[in-house]
Protein backbone atom coordinates (compact mmCIF):
# COMPACT_ATOMS: atom_id res chain seq x y z
CA UNK A 1 0.00 0.00 0.00
CA UNK A 2 1.35 3.85 -0.80
CA UNK A 3 0.03 5.89 1.99
CA UNK A 4 0.30 9.98 1.63
CA UNK A 5 1.56 11.42 4.78
CA UNK A 6 0.27 15.37 5.06
CA UNK A 7 0.53 16.93 8.80
CA UNK A 8 0.09 20.59 9.90
CA UNK A 9 -1.97 21.76 7.40
CA UNK A 10 -3.13 24.58 9.56
CA UNK A 11 -5.64 26.45 7.34
CA UNK A 12 -2.78 27.26 4.64
CA UNK A 13 -5.15 26.45 1.50
CA UNK A 14 -2.66 27.57 -1.43
CA UNK A 15 -0.10 24.98 0.17
CA UNK A 16 -2.60 21.81 0.32
CA UNK A 17 -3.93 22.49 -2.98
CA UNK A 18 -0.18 22.29 -4.35
CA UNK A 19 -0.01 19.04 -2.30
CA UNK A 20 -3.05 17.85 -3.24
CA UNK A 21 -2.20 18.09 -6.57
CA UNK A 22 0.66 16.28 -6.38
CA UNK A 23 -0.86 13.88 -4.65
CA UNK A 24 -2.93 13.83 -7.81
CA UNK A 25 0.56 11.63 -9.46
CA UNK A 26 1.61 9.37 -6.81
CA UNK A 27 -0.64 6.85 -7.40
CA UNK A 28 -1.25 6.57 -3.54
CA UNK A 29 -3.77 4.26 -2.05
CA UNK A 30 -4.99 6.42 1.31
CA UNK A 31 -3.92 9.97 1.89
CA UNK A 32 -3.62 10.46 6.26
CA UNK A 33 -3.45 13.59 7.86
CA UNK A 34 -1.38 13.56 11.33
CA UNK A 35 -3.18 16.81 12.48
CA UNK A 36 -3.81 20.26 12.98
CA UNK A 37 -5.64 21.38 10.01
CA UNK A 38 -6.97 24.30 11.67
CA UNK A 39 -5.13 27.32 13.39
CA UNK A 40 -2.44 29.78 12.67
CA UNK A 41 -3.36 30.48 8.67
CA UNK A 42 -6.55 32.79 7.40
CA UNK A 43 -8.43 29.45 4.99
CA UNK A 44 -9.86 26.81 7.74
CA UNK A 45 -12.64 26.30 5.83
CA UNK A 46 -11.27 25.89 2.57
CA UNK A 47 -8.69 23.07 3.98
CA UNK A 48 -11.57 21.05 5.90
CA UNK A 49 -13.18 20.92 2.29
CA UNK A 50 -10.70 20.02 0.82
CA UNK A 51 -10.14 17.14 3.34
CA UNK A 52 -13.53 15.66 3.31
CA UNK A 53 -14.06 15.93 -0.63
CA UNK A 54 -10.10 14.13 -0.71
CA UNK A 55 -11.82 11.28 1.88
CA UNK A 56 -8.76 12.01 3.72
CA UNK A 57 -7.87 9.65 6.80
CA UNK A 58 -7.22 12.48 9.87
CA UNK A 59 -6.41 12.44 13.47
CA UNK A 60 -7.07 15.21 15.70
CA UNK A 61 -4.04 18.17 16.35
CA UNK A 62 -4.02 20.24 19.50
CA UNK A 63 -5.02 23.12 17.63
CA UNK A 64 -8.39 21.04 16.15
CA UNK A 65 -9.05 20.20 19.32
CA UNK A 66 -8.41 23.66 20.46
CA UNK A 67 -10.83 25.02 18.58
CA UNK A 68 -13.85 22.96 20.10
CA UNK A 69 -12.92 23.53 23.75
CA UNK A 70 -11.71 27.38 24.82
CA UNK A 71 -9.87 25.91 28.34
CA UNK A 72 -7.37 24.21 26.10
CA UNK A 73 -6.97 27.12 23.57
CA UNK A 74 -6.22 28.92 26.56
CA UNK A 75 -2.75 27.12 27.24
CA UNK A 76 -1.73 28.32 24.08
CA UNK A 77 0.84 30.27 23.65
CA UNK A 78 -0.89 34.43 22.80
CA UNK A 79 0.12 34.22 19.14
CA UNK A 80 -1.35 30.07 18.80
CA UNK A 81 -4.26 31.72 20.74
CA UNK A 82 -5.30 34.96 18.17
CA UNK A 83 -5.54 32.27 15.84
CA UNK A 84 -6.75 29.87 17.46
CA UNK A 85 -9.57 32.51 18.99
CA UNK A 86 -10.17 34.09 14.80
CA UNK A 87 -10.58 30.09 13.57
CA UNK A 88 -13.29 29.47 16.01
CA UNK A 89 -15.13 32.06 14.70
CA UNK A 90 -14.67 31.08 10.94
CA UNK A 91 -15.27 27.59 11.04
CA UNK A 92 -18.82 26.37 10.03
CA UNK A 93 -20.63 24.27 12.06
CA UNK A 94 -20.98 21.22 10.11
CA UNK A 95 -17.35 21.42 9.87
CA UNK A 96 -16.52 22.17 13.57
CA UNK A 97 -18.77 18.70 14.37
CA UNK A 98 -16.38 16.90 11.67
CA UNK A 99 -14.01 17.75 13.96
CA UNK A 100 -15.22 16.44 16.98
CA UNK A 101 -15.27 12.93 15.73
CA UNK A 102 -11.46 12.84 14.94
CA UNK A 103 -9.65 10.19 16.77
CA UNK A 104 -6.50 11.01 18.66
CA UNK A 105 -4.38 8.07 17.59
CA UNK A 106 -5.06 5.11 14.70
CA UNK A 107 -3.49 1.80 14.00
CA UNK A 108 -3.47 0.48 10.62
CA UNK A 109 -1.82 -2.57 8.96
CA UNK A 110 1.75 -2.17 10.61
CA UNK A 111 1.86 1.10 11.84
CA UNK A 112 0.71 3.55 14.48
CA UNK A 113 -0.35 7.41 13.72
CA UNK A 114 -0.41 10.15 15.85
CA UNK A 115 -0.21 14.17 16.12
CA UNK A 116 2.35 14.53 18.64
CA UNK A 117 2.77 11.38 20.39
CA UNK A 118 0.58 7.79 21.00
CA UNK A 119 -0.18 9.43 24.54
CA UNK A 120 -0.69 13.24 24.05
CA UNK A 121 -1.39 15.55 21.24
CA UNK A 122 0.44 18.04 23.00
CA UNK A 123 4.14 16.18 23.62
CA UNK A 124 6.86 16.62 20.94
CA UNK A 125 8.94 14.18 19.73
CA UNK A 126 12.54 16.35 19.18
CA UNK A 127 15.02 14.98 22.05
CA UNK A 128 16.43 11.39 21.92
CA UNK A 129 14.63 10.64 25.70
CA UNK A 130 11.01 11.86 23.86
CA UNK A 131 12.02 9.49 20.68
CA UNK A 132 13.08 6.60 23.04
CA UNK A 133 9.52 6.49 25.30
CA UNK A 134 7.81 6.45 21.86
CA UNK A 135 9.80 3.72 20.61
CA UNK A 136 8.94 1.78 24.29
CA UNK A 137 5.10 2.61 23.51
CA UNK A 138 5.55 1.28 19.54
CA UNK A 139 6.98 -2.19 20.59
CA UNK A 140 4.44 -2.68 23.62
CA UNK A 141 1.63 -2.32 21.11
CA UNK A 142 3.76 -4.71 18.38
CA UNK A 143 3.89 -2.15 15.69
CA UNK A 144 7.10 -1.18 13.87
CA UNK A 145 6.32 2.19 12.42
CA UNK A 146 4.86 5.36 14.03
CA UNK A 147 3.78 8.30 11.81
CA UNK A 148 3.66 11.40 13.29
CA UNK A 149 3.50 15.52 13.18
CA UNK A 150 3.48 18.61 15.83
CA UNK A 151 7.09 19.52 15.23
CA UNK A 152 6.20 20.99 11.51
CA UNK A 153 10.27 19.20 10.63
CA UNK A 154 10.37 16.27 8.69
CA UNK A 155 12.47 13.59 10.60
CA UNK A 156 12.91 9.65 10.52
CA UNK A 157 14.15 7.90 13.93
CA UNK A 158 15.23 4.33 14.12
CA UNK A 159 15.57 1.96 16.64
CA UNK A 160 17.92 -1.10 15.37
CA UNK A 161 17.94 -4.34 16.47
CA UNK A 162 20.66 -4.06 19.36
CA UNK A 163 18.28 -1.04 20.74
CA UNK A 164 20.20 1.55 19.39
CA UNK A 165 17.79 5.13 18.80
CA UNK A 166 19.07 7.73 16.46
CA UNK A 167 17.77 9.96 13.75
CA UNK A 168 18.86 9.60 9.95
CA UNK A 169 19.11 12.72 8.00
CA UNK A 170 15.91 13.18 5.85
CA UNK A 171 17.00 13.51 2.49
CA UNK A 172 15.06 14.23 -0.90
CA UNK A 173 15.44 10.27 -2.36
CA UNK A 174 13.59 7.63 -1.50
CA UNK A 175 14.89 5.61 1.44
CA UNK A 176 14.66 1.95 1.99
CA UNK A 177 13.90 1.20 5.54
CA UNK A 178 15.43 -1.88 7.45
CA UNK A 179 12.91 -5.03 7.82
CA UNK A 180 13.83 -5.58 10.92
CA UNK A 181 14.33 -2.00 12.52
CA UNK A 182 11.34 0.64 14.31
CA UNK A 183 10.81 3.86 12.78
CA UNK A 184 9.27 6.88 14.02
CA UNK A 185 8.11 9.27 10.48
CA UNK A 186 7.41 12.69 10.50
CA UNK A 187 6.42 14.03 7.15
CA UNK A 188 6.80 17.89 7.98
CA UNK A 189 4.50 20.47 7.46
CA UNK A 190 1.93 21.10 5.03
CA UNK A 191 0.55 24.80 5.78
CA UNK A 192 3.35 25.94 8.08
CA UNK A 193 7.17 24.62 7.28
CA UNK A 194 9.48 24.75 10.42
CA UNK A 195 12.90 22.98 9.00
CA UNK A 196 14.34 26.72 6.93
CA UNK A 197 12.68 24.79 3.34
CA UNK A 198 9.33 26.97 3.08
CA UNK A 199 7.55 24.71 0.93
CA UNK A 200 4.85 22.34 1.42
CA UNK A 201 5.60 19.09 3.11
CA UNK A 202 4.52 15.70 2.67
CA UNK A 203 5.86 11.90 2.38
CA UNK A 204 4.98 8.73 0.65
CA UNK A 205 5.72 5.35 2.40
CA UNK A 206 5.46 2.15 0.76
CA UNK A 207 4.78 -1.23 2.74
CA UNK A 208 5.42 -3.33 0.27
CA UNK A 209 8.87 -1.41 -0.99
CA UNK A 210 9.04 -0.69 3.04
CA UNK A 211 10.16 2.94 1.93
CA UNK A 212 9.50 6.43 3.06
CA UNK A 213 10.04 9.30 0.53
CA UNK A 214 10.21 13.17 1.42
CA UNK A 215 9.01 15.30 -0.49
CA UNK A 216 7.60 19.14 -0.79
CA UNK A 217 6.30 21.31 -3.34
CA UNK A 218 6.50 25.22 -4.07
CA UNK A 219 3.50 27.16 -3.00
CA UNK A 220 1.96 31.02 -3.50
CA UNK A 221 3.40 32.26 -0.44
CA UNK A 222 2.92 35.63 -0.76
CA UNK A 223 -0.91 34.85 -1.50
CA UNK A 224 -1.35 32.86 1.73
CA UNK A 225 0.41 36.04 3.55
CA UNK A 226 -2.35 38.37 2.20
CA UNK A 227 -4.60 36.00 3.55
CA UNK A 228 -3.07 36.08 7.10
CA UNK A 229 -2.98 39.62 7.13
CA UNK A 230 -6.02 40.36 5.65
CA UNK A 231 -7.84 38.19 8.17
CA UNK A 232 -5.88 40.54 10.95
CA UNK A 233 -3.99 37.75 12.09
CA UNK A 234 -0.35 38.57 13.67
CA UNK A 235 1.89 39.65 11.30
CA UNK A 236 4.51 37.25 12.00
CA UNK A 237 2.51 34.37 10.85
CA UNK A 238 2.72 35.96 8.02
CA UNK A 239 6.33 36.22 7.86
CA UNK A 240 7.14 33.28 9.27
CA UNK A 241 5.82 31.34 5.89
CA UNK A 242 8.97 32.80 3.79
CA UNK A 243 11.66 31.78 6.02
CA UNK A 244 9.72 28.17 6.74
CA UNK A 245 10.17 28.75 10.32
CA UNK B 1 -4.99 49.31 19.90
CA UNK B 2 -4.16 45.75 21.40
CA UNK B 3 -2.67 43.39 18.53
CA UNK B 4 -3.93 40.30 20.82
CA UNK B 5 -4.34 39.47 24.46
CA UNK B 6 -5.03 36.55 26.75
CA UNK B 7 -5.96 36.39 30.48
CA UNK B 8 -4.02 34.85 33.27
CA UNK B 9 -4.96 34.03 36.99
CA UNK B 10 -1.89 33.89 39.46
CA UNK B 11 -2.00 32.29 42.86
CA UNK B 12 -4.01 34.16 44.85
CA UNK B 13 -6.80 33.88 42.39
CA UNK B 14 -6.68 37.67 40.43
CA UNK B 15 -6.48 38.06 36.78
CA UNK B 16 -4.00 39.52 34.87
CA UNK B 17 -3.92 40.43 30.90
CA UNK B 18 -0.78 39.09 28.97
CA UNK B 19 0.14 41.04 25.65
CA UNK B 20 2.76 42.56 23.90
CA UNK B 21 3.17 45.97 24.20
CA UNK B 22 2.10 48.69 21.80
CA UNK B 23 3.10 52.25 20.82
CA UNK B 24 -0.08 53.63 23.39
CA UNK B 25 1.67 51.89 26.30
CA UNK B 26 3.82 54.61 26.54
CA UNK B 27 3.00 56.31 29.73
CA UNK B 28 2.00 53.24 31.48
CA UNK B 29 5.20 51.67 31.00
CA UNK B 30 7.03 54.55 32.61
CA UNK B 31 4.79 54.91 35.95
CA UNK B 32 5.35 50.81 36.19
CA UNK B 33 9.16 51.53 36.06
CA UNK B 34 8.98 54.59 38.77
CA UNK B 35 7.00 52.45 40.70
CA UNK B 36 9.23 49.53 40.73
CA UNK B 37 12.92 49.16 43.48
CA UNK B 38 15.88 49.88 42.20
CA UNK B 39 17.69 46.79 42.74
CA UNK B 40 14.94 45.00 40.50
CA UNK B 41 16.23 47.23 37.93
CA UNK B 42 19.94 47.60 38.06
CA UNK B 43 20.09 44.53 35.26
CA UNK B 44 18.61 46.47 32.39
CA UNK B 45 20.69 47.98 30.03
CA UNK B 46 19.08 51.75 29.69
CA UNK B 47 17.69 53.66 32.21
CA UNK B 48 14.20 53.43 32.11
CA UNK B 49 13.01 56.20 34.03
CA UNK B 50 13.66 58.94 31.54
CA UNK B 51 11.07 59.61 29.35
CA UNK B 52 13.26 59.93 26.26
CA UNK B 53 14.52 55.32 27.07
CA UNK B 54 10.73 54.50 26.77
CA UNK B 55 9.82 56.91 24.13
CA UNK B 56 12.38 55.18 22.01
CA UNK B 57 11.42 52.18 22.80
CA UNK B 58 7.91 52.48 21.60
CA UNK B 59 8.64 54.40 18.90
CA UNK B 60 10.88 51.25 17.62
CA UNK B 61 8.95 48.20 18.43
CA UNK B 62 9.77 45.82 16.05
CA UNK B 63 8.14 42.15 17.51
CA UNK B 64 10.89 40.23 15.44
CA UNK B 65 13.99 41.96 16.97
CA UNK B 66 12.64 42.26 20.78
CA UNK B 67 9.04 41.10 21.77
CA UNK B 68 8.01 42.97 25.01
CA UNK B 69 5.36 41.10 26.76
CA UNK B 70 3.51 43.50 29.41
CA UNK B 71 1.04 41.94 32.22
CA UNK B 72 -1.85 44.03 33.21
CA UNK B 73 -3.80 44.44 36.25
CA UNK B 74 -7.01 47.03 36.67
CA UNK B 75 -5.22 49.74 33.83
CA UNK B 76 -1.67 49.51 35.11
CA UNK B 77 0.97 47.81 33.69
CA UNK B 78 2.58 45.49 36.61
CA UNK B 79 5.38 43.12 34.87
CA UNK B 80 7.15 43.46 31.83
CA UNK B 81 9.48 40.85 29.98
CA UNK B 82 11.14 40.56 27.09
CA UNK B 83 12.53 38.24 24.72
CA UNK B 84 15.67 39.76 22.74
CA UNK B 85 16.46 37.69 19.16
CA UNK B 86 18.76 37.91 16.38
CA UNK B 87 18.17 36.95 13.01
CA UNK B 88 21.58 36.12 11.67
CA UNK B 89 24.65 34.94 12.97
CA UNK B 90 26.07 31.80 15.34
CA UNK B 91 23.59 32.86 17.81
CA UNK B 92 20.37 33.32 15.62
CA UNK B 93 18.75 30.34 17.72
CA UNK B 94 19.11 31.75 21.21
CA UNK B 95 16.82 34.13 22.77
CA UNK B 96 17.44 36.03 25.53
CA UNK B 97 14.96 36.75 28.19
CA UNK B 98 14.90 39.72 30.99
CA UNK B 99 11.64 40.32 33.38
CA UNK B 100 11.06 42.86 35.66
CA UNK B 101 7.51 42.74 38.36
CA UNK B 102 5.91 45.04 40.27
CA UNK B 103 6.49 44.93 43.92
CA UNK B 104 3.00 44.44 44.72
CA UNK B 105 2.81 41.52 42.17
CA UNK B 106 5.70 39.56 43.26
CA UNK B 107 5.67 36.18 44.90
CA UNK B 108 2.14 35.87 43.18
CA UNK B 109 3.24 33.23 40.23
CA UNK B 110 3.31 36.53 37.86
CA UNK B 111 6.81 36.02 37.09
CA UNK B 112 6.45 32.37 36.34
CA UNK B 113 3.55 33.23 34.18
CA UNK B 114 5.28 35.10 32.02
CA UNK B 115 8.28 33.45 31.57
CA UNK B 116 6.13 30.64 30.53
CA UNK B 117 4.49 32.33 27.93
CA UNK B 118 7.82 33.65 26.53
CA UNK B 119 9.14 30.00 26.46
CA UNK B 120 6.56 29.16 24.70
CA UNK B 121 6.84 32.09 21.88
CA UNK B 122 10.45 31.22 21.54
CA UNK B 123 9.19 28.01 20.81
CA UNK B 124 6.36 29.37 18.30
CA UNK B 125 9.33 31.96 17.04
CA UNK B 126 11.48 28.84 15.98
CA UNK B 127 13.98 29.44 18.63
CA UNK B 128 16.15 26.57 20.60
CA UNK B 129 17.64 28.04 23.75
CA UNK B 130 16.99 30.71 25.89
CA UNK B 131 19.44 32.46 28.10
CA UNK B 132 19.01 34.52 31.39
CA UNK B 133 21.45 36.37 33.42
CA UNK B 134 20.72 36.73 36.75
CA UNK B 135 22.94 38.04 40.08
CA UNK B 136 23.93 34.91 42.56
CA UNK B 137 22.06 36.77 45.09
CA UNK B 138 18.68 36.95 43.58
CA UNK B 139 17.14 34.23 45.06
CA UNK B 140 13.79 34.47 43.88
CA UNK B 141 14.61 35.01 40.32
CA UNK B 142 17.13 32.31 40.26
CA UNK B 143 13.89 29.97 41.56
CA UNK B 144 12.01 31.66 39.35
CA UNK B 145 13.80 30.98 36.27
CA UNK B 146 14.42 27.49 37.51
CA UNK B 147 10.79 26.32 38.06
CA UNK B 148 10.51 27.34 34.16
CA UNK B 149 12.86 24.73 32.95
CA UNK B 150 16.03 27.10 33.33
CA UNK B 151 19.37 25.77 34.67
CA UNK B 152 22.45 27.28 35.57
CA UNK B 153 25.67 26.86 33.34
CA UNK B 154 28.27 28.97 34.15
CA UNK B 155 28.76 31.64 36.89
CA UNK B 156 31.01 34.67 36.12
CA UNK B 157 32.99 35.49 39.61
CA UNK B 158 32.55 39.44 40.29
CA UNK B 159 31.54 40.09 37.14
CA UNK B 160 28.48 43.04 37.63
CA UNK B 161 28.53 46.07 39.82
CA UNK B 162 25.09 47.80 41.05
CA UNK B 163 24.70 50.78 41.80
CA UNK B 164 26.60 51.42 44.66
CA UNK B 165 29.61 49.91 42.96
CA UNK B 166 29.72 46.58 44.54
CA UNK B 167 30.66 43.85 42.91
CA UNK B 168 28.61 40.64 42.13
CA UNK B 169 28.62 36.83 40.54
CA UNK B 170 26.24 36.39 37.27
CA UNK B 171 24.82 33.26 37.10
CA UNK B 172 23.96 32.44 32.91
CA UNK B 173 20.72 30.16 32.99
CA UNK B 174 19.78 28.24 30.12
CA UNK B 175 16.96 26.79 28.90
CA UNK B 176 15.85 24.28 26.23
CA UNK B 177 12.84 25.15 24.52
CA UNK B 178 11.68 22.32 22.92
CA UNK B 179 12.50 19.92 25.84
CA UNK B 180 9.37 21.50 27.66
CA UNK B 181 6.23 19.66 27.00
CA UNK B 182 4.67 22.92 26.53
CA UNK B 183 1.27 23.17 24.41
CA UNK B 184 -0.01 25.64 21.52
CA UNK B 185 2.27 24.96 18.84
Amino acid sequence: MRLALISDIHSNIQALEQVMAALRRERVDQVLNLGDVVGYNANPNECLELILEWKVLSLAGNHDLALLDPDRARRFNLIAYQAIVWSREQVRPEFQEYLQTLPLVLEGPGYLACHGTPTSTDHYISYHFQGKAVFNTLRALRQQVCFFGHTHRRALWYRDVRGKVATLPVSPEKIRLEPSWHYLINPGSVGQPRDGNPDAAYAIFDDEEFSIHFKSVPYDIAAAQRCILKAGLPDFLAERLVQGI
Amino acid sequence: MFPYQKEGTLKDGSRVILRPLVKEDRDKLLDFFRRVDDRDLMFLRNDVRDPATIDDWVNHIDYSKVFPLVAEADGKIVGDATLHMRKVGWKRHLGNVRIVIAKDYQNKGLGTLMINELIDLAAEFGLEKLVAEVHLLATPALNLFKKAGFAAKAVFEDLVKDQSGQRGDLVVMVCEVLARERRGL
